[in-house]
């Protein structure tokens, strides 16, 4: 694990609307994601979980305090590279596995790099080579409505990494999803995700999975509470 | 990322069809409605696009219209002759009679008498015998539309299928013996009756007598001088109304337009076809784009630019605009061709309606695409990580 962080942010606040009808999703967030860290963010609905992630994604700006990905304050960019940086160096698995129904399984792993302007033909076969990995090379010309709920996150998963991005924010990877599957999934994702130098950030409620953390950032009323470090599960 | 699109917009079948049938419609309605008004206009002229000789109509001053006949002493001619420029003016009749055919029945046909020695002003197109056969005794020639449709000999069967009026029947028109001795191809008019040619002094014949019976002098410029020049001049010494070819198409068709109600109703229909193509489109449309906003919120999130996202909305209301259309003017245009050949009224496509109606169409599109567009860059992505 290096020690520059790949996630930095000091005292993140998000206010939602104005006046009486102000809602404080976070009150002054402190975290450091290290690179080849995966960790996990719990804590009650609304205490600002998906706030956070959406602010260091940079999907979303928060209202005071900095945050950089890898030494870069995403603010600090014009909109443009701002969405080519996510596009570039950030993975998304969401936990309704957000696949479009009208695309194949390869089709839909390849976006990340078609989204990057790659060609068609070595996007697909980079796609079919990510779902070889997560065990779905049989299914590449499946549409997502043919496949299990387990088979989906393994998609989505295929689609978060096809484009070996730096980072990999996960919603609620596993709630959709049985134990059994749900751990299954957490294999393929630590199995795959983690390469020394990618770091992952999952929101998550499902304490079944909390063992394959190496650190647990308990949350509450827009605050991380405590940071918790754990033996984490080797695959 | 276009691809992905296209996939999209086709893998939602039942909206995608909707949307492509909503301007199918809409184009059928935008192309069909103007074509068949176009083809009534056309008619309007049809006697003056049929007669090639004259470039000069001389007519009395209150002739509003071409079917508004109103006639003048055959001397008017001669004051036509002794005008400067003038290399020829020669009398014309078109008036309105009943023909008898075989079993009795009358038919109001439309007689048009030319110069009896020069045939100047009959039909340029004879399917069946001479021009020169007016010459012969009650000789007269019958429009094909008219030979085939009401002239047409009645079957001996009643309800039995009727025969073509054909060279060698005889009729009879004000108690007077015709003999059809031709038949031509003539371009239809708006009244759509039999129009029947003959000669000037048997034209004369056929009418009830009257002081004045002559329709219009039809006149030829001479070298040297120029048709609206000369109509100026006629006018000038005779009082008489004197209008060049195209001249008298344009003062028909504006008499069509602003005396009576076809660019209203026609017009209607129009706009009915253009607001519910526009409103079923475009609700189908940004329908389909609501159906698919959490997908644009995940490309956005992943990093698609808001210039990628436009292109493909735009390229998903361009594609059902372009085969709607296409789906559409295919359509009506298979409806005109298989009318060609009709006596009834067809319907004229031309690349100026193609183009006008492909425009609003093209406007429906582009209008539906924009109001996505915008619904697809006001939203958050952060809407991704909503369960």
């Amino acid at each position: 694990m290096s020690d520059t962080p790949a996630i930095l942010c000091n005292g993140i606040k998000k206010i939602y609307g104005t006046g009486d009808t102000q809602v404080h999703a976070l009150r002054g967030v402190d975290l450091e994601v290290h690179p080849g860290e995966l960790l996990m963010l719990v804590g009650p609905s609304g205490c600002g979980k998906t706030t956070l992630i959406s602010i260091i994604a940079g999907i979303l700006d928060q209202t005071e305090g900095n945050c950089s990905l890898f030494g870069q304050d995403l603010r600090q960019l014009p909109s443009t590279d701002r969405v080519r940086f996510r596009g570039k160096h950030i993975g998304f698995v969401f936990q309704a596995f957000n696949l479009i129904p009208t695309l194949t399984v390869a089709e839909n792993t390849a976006i990340p790099l078609l989204i990057n302007g790659e060609n068609r033909e070595r996007a697909l076969a980079r796609a079919a080579e990510c779902l070889k990995e997560v065990g779905l090379e049989s299914k590449i010309d499946a549409l997502p409505s043919q496949l299990s709920g387990g088979q989906q996150q393994r998609v989505a998963i295929a689609r978060a990494l096809v484009h070996d991005p730096k980072l990999v924010v996960c919603d609620e990877p596993t709630s959709a999803l049985d134990h059994q599957t749900g751990t299954k999934v957490m294999e393929i994702l630590k199995g795959l995700a983690m390469d020394g130098k990618r770091s992952l950030v999952i929101v998550t409620h499902d304490a079944r999975i909390f063992e394959f953390a190496d650190r647990i950032a308990h949350m509450d009323d827009g605050h991380i509470e405590r940071v918790e470090a754990r033996a984490a599960k080797d695959n | 990322m276009f691809r992905v699109a296209l996939k999209m917009l086709f893998g939602d079948r039942g909206k995608y069809l909707g949307i492509v049938i909503g301007i199918a419609l809409a184009s059928v309605l935008m192309i069909n409605q103007p074509g068949i008004m176009i083809s009534i206009l056309k008619t309007v002229n049809g006697l003056i696009t049929d007669m090639s000789g004259p470039d000069l109509w001389v007519m009395d001053p209150m002739v509003k219209s071409v079917d508004d006949a109103k006639p003048m002493m055959d001397t008017q001619m001669y004051r036509v002759r002794g005008v400067k420029g003038v290399a020829w003016a020669l009398p014309f009749y078109r008036g309105s009679q009943k023909v008898r055919m075989s079993n009795g029945e009358t038919v109001q046909s439309v007689i048009q008498g030319m110069d009896d020695a020069t045939l100047i002003g009959g039909p340029t197109k004879l399917l069946k015998g001479r021009l020169e056969d007016l010459r012969q005794p009650d000789s007269i020639i019958v429009d094909k539309a008219g030979a085939e449709g009401r002239l047409a000999k009645p079957s001996a069967i009643p309800g039995g299928k009727s025969t073509p009026l054909t060279v060698g029947d005889t009729l009879e028109i004000n108690d007077k013996r015709a003999v059809v001795v031709g038949i031509a191809q003539a371009t239809q008019t708006f009244a759509s009756q039999p129009t029947i040619y003959t000669t000037y002094t048997r034209a004369k014949s056929y009418a009830t007598s009257e002081r004045k019976m002559m329709t219009y002098v039809l006149a030829k410029t001479q070298d040297g001088e120029t048709p609206e020049a000369v109509a100026r001049r006629i006018t000038k010494e005779t009082g008489l109304m004197a209008l060049t070819s195209e001249e008298f198409k344009a003062k028909n068709l504006d008499f069509m337009i602003n005396h009576t109600s076809i660019i209203v109703n026609f017009g209607f229909v129009v706009l009915v076809g253009f607001i519910v193509g526009a409103a079923v489109t475009g609700q189908i449309f940004y329908n389909f784009t609501l159906d698919n906003l959490r997908h644009f919120g995940v490309f956005k999130a992943m990093g698609t630019p808001d210039s990628v996202l436009r292109r493909m909305i735009l390229l998903q209301a361009l594609v059902v605009g372009f085969i709607g259309f296409g789906l559409g003017a295919g359509i009506t245009g298979l409806f005109a061709y298989m009318k060609a050949d009709s006596t009834d009224l067809s319907m004229t496509l031309n690349w100026q309606l193609l183009t006008a109606s492909g425009g609003a169409v093209l406007f429906i599109v582009l209008m539906a695409a924009l109001f996505s567009i915008r619904k697809v860059m006001k939203l958050e992505p952060a809407i991704v990580f909503k369960g």
